[in-house]
């Protein structure tokens, strides 16, 4: 149907410990492979301390691959001669709670800060501020707002824009709608599938959350222990409920109904991710008649 | 294989780690532990002798066998502070005067000179300053935060009369050490997510300007997580109901075994005799007894 695509970010065997050769030593990853190609939105799903951050860190060469090896577009991070502002560049990071990196006094510095440290001309920096701060839904007036009073859900679409105003091509983010209410979940959710809709662009998250999980992820790695346990198409992976829970992960909610539902003994599938879907099984169980 | 990361700022510092490794030094009372540490540390102050500084230097090194600590790792501790102690040290023999009256010069260019005396005080420099992070390592590598905070409150509670606060006194011990590794992570953190919207750290950077000015946008956001930490931290302590150190107990209290005051008894001789080594000139002594032998 399509044409072999080259992928953004491919990952094979890829091993990291902390405090490597001290008596200190952790190990935190463990032979993980991992492929991004265009238009992928990937989500690594994991318990606290499975390595999801220190994966993550890996994708724009802030830690160097100890073990195996990552390539950007087909450059390998481990050759030391390897151009790591660029990859960093093409490779946008954004990590948890980032509103709390925020450290200018105006809104428009801190977007402005990555295209200025790219040394790019005024002009060019107050355009990509513009184009930064719409992506992510904030009009260009607020350019001149200060930091101090932007809401925790602007701040944090602010450091997203920080992030996009480098251009890059893949997004990598960590637990990006922790701490936010609903509202700002759905909003942060829907500027993301957004960004990534166009331009051969692509998506990594680590969350905990396994609705954002499914609102907006085409694949999958569950990673336990610094290894991938599980991987595939959110559908396939939450079929497991039973490998998922004994490892401390939850299911979304309407498939984890679904799994219940089952045991009891009704006849509904399981292979269901939202709660529309849910509704219709039940409904089905009815004879699809309303009450 | 990769070397450490840029980021990593603790990494590299040893010293102020636990070492779990269960030797008897791990087990000896925190208290005498202190007292020796306090013991060595004026030891290697007064003393100006080469001899007497090796011989604690051997006793260090004896310690960090006996308790089980890789020498690389407790080595790995000095390695930052090298670059100083060697410029402190080139300081010392060229550029202090005060060693030049009455002393032999060994050698001169222009105003630079080095005579017998400045070369033994840079020699004096960097062996004091070696015994001494070891010997400080040696401590934090066996001693853990919470013995250390039990140790410093007992030993100031004699001066307590005299209206020193001792329980306030270790807890603020207690909590700088306990905020050091956070800040640090919290300042890797900050350094991280900078780079990855193009700020440069590398190593490479030779520019001591543009490299302190990267340092600035890291100091707001580390401020504010510290006060931010600091009032988490009053919250929590106040909800479990802290009063401050009137009447309270301790889940472990300590007691001396006599093996602690056998080791103790043991560290004032040592450092008694080092500081008789430098009273009885012994430097002077070794070298005609070395010259005499090999010349």
């Amino acid at each position: 149907m399509t044409a072999p695509v080259t992928p953004l970010i491919q990952v094979r065997a890829l091993g990291h410990a902390y405090l490597r050769g001290t008596p200190l030593e952790v190990r935190s990853l463990d032979d993980v492979d991992l492929e991004v190609c265009a238009g992928d939105v990937v989500g690594i799903v994991g318990p606290t301390g499975s390595g999801k951050s220190t994966l993550l860190q890996h994708l724009n060469g802030l830690l160097p691959p100890q073990d195996g090896e990552v390539w950007v577009n087909g450059v390998a991070l481990s050759d030391p001669a390897v151009d790591i502002r660029a990859i960093r560049q093409r490779v946008g990071l954004l990590f948890q709670s980032p509103e709390d990196q925020l450290f200018e006094r105006y809104a428009g510095d801190d977007v402005a800060f990555g295209p200025r440290s790219l040394g790019l001309p005024a002009e060019e920096v107050r355009d990509r501020v513009r184009k930064a701060l719409d992506d992510v839904g904030l009009p260009f007036a607020y350019k001149d707002r200060l930091i101090a009073e932007l809401s925790e859900g602007q701040k944090r679409r602010l450091a997203l824009a920080g992030v996009l105003a480098m251009e890059p091509q893949v997004l990598v983010l960590d637990e990006p709608t922790a701490g936010l209410d609903p509202q700002g979940r759905r909003e942060l959710l829907g500027v993301l599938s957004g960004w990534c809709a166009r331009d051969q662009r692509a998506i990594v998250l680590a969350s905990h959350n396994m609705e954002d999980v499914t609102a907006v992820c085409t694949y999958v790695h569950v990673l336990v222990g610094g290894t991938v346990l599980l991987h595939g198409l959110p559908r396939e992976v939450f079929q497991d409920a039973d490998l998922l829970e004994r490892y401390g992960l939850a299911i979304p909610a309407a498939t984890e109904t679904m799994h219940m539902l089952r045991e009891r003994g009704f006849p509904v599938s399981t292979n269901v991710l939202f709660t529309d879907e849910a509704a219709r099984e039940i409904e089905g169980l009815f004879g699809g008649r309303a009450i | 294989m990769a070397g450490p990361s840029e980021f990593e700022l603790l990494g590299r510092v040893t010293i102020g780690q636990y070492l779990p490794t269960g030797s008897r030094l791990h087990h000896l009372d925190p208290r005498i532990k202190l007292l020796m540490v306090v013991l060595m540390i004026t030891a290697v102050i007064v003393s100006h002798s080469l001899v007497g500084l090796a011989l604690l230097l051997a006793v260090v090194v004896a310690g960090l066998l006996s308790a089980r600590i890789p020498l690389r790792f407790a080595l790995a501790g000095l390695g930052p502070m090298l670059p100083f102690l060697l410029l402190l040290a080139l300081l010392q023999v060229f550029a202090i005067p005060q060693y030049g009256a009455g002393a032999t010069v060994i050698w001169q260019w222009s105003i630079l000179k080095a005579t017998d005396r400045s070369v033994l005080a840079g020699a004096l420099l960097i062996a004091r300053f070696t015994v001494m992070v070891l010997g400080i390592s040696l401590f934090s590598f066996s001693t853990t935060t919470t013995e250390l905070t039990h140790g410093v409150e007992h030993l100031l509670r004699p001066l307590q009369a005299l209206g020193v606060p001792a329980h306030e006194f270790a807890l603020v011990v207690n909590i700088a050490i306990r905020f050091l590794p956070i800040l640090a992570e919290e300042a890797e953190r900050l350094m991280k997510a900078q780079a990855s919207r193009g700020a440069d750290f590398g190593r490479g950077q030779r520019n001591f300007i543009a490299r302190t000015r990267r340092l600035l946008p890291l100091l707001v956001p580390l401020f504010l997580v510290s006060l931010r930490r600091a009032e988490q931290l009053i919250e929590a302590m106040e909800a479990r109901s802290y009063l401050g150190g009137k009447g309270r107990t301790h889940l472990i209290s300590l007691r001396a075994r006599p093996s602690d005051y056998v080791a103790l008894v043991g560290v004032a001789g040592l450092a008694a005799l080092v500081v008789q080594l430098s009273a009885a000139n012994a430097d002077a002594f070794a070298w005609h007894w070395l010259t005499d032998r090999l010349l």
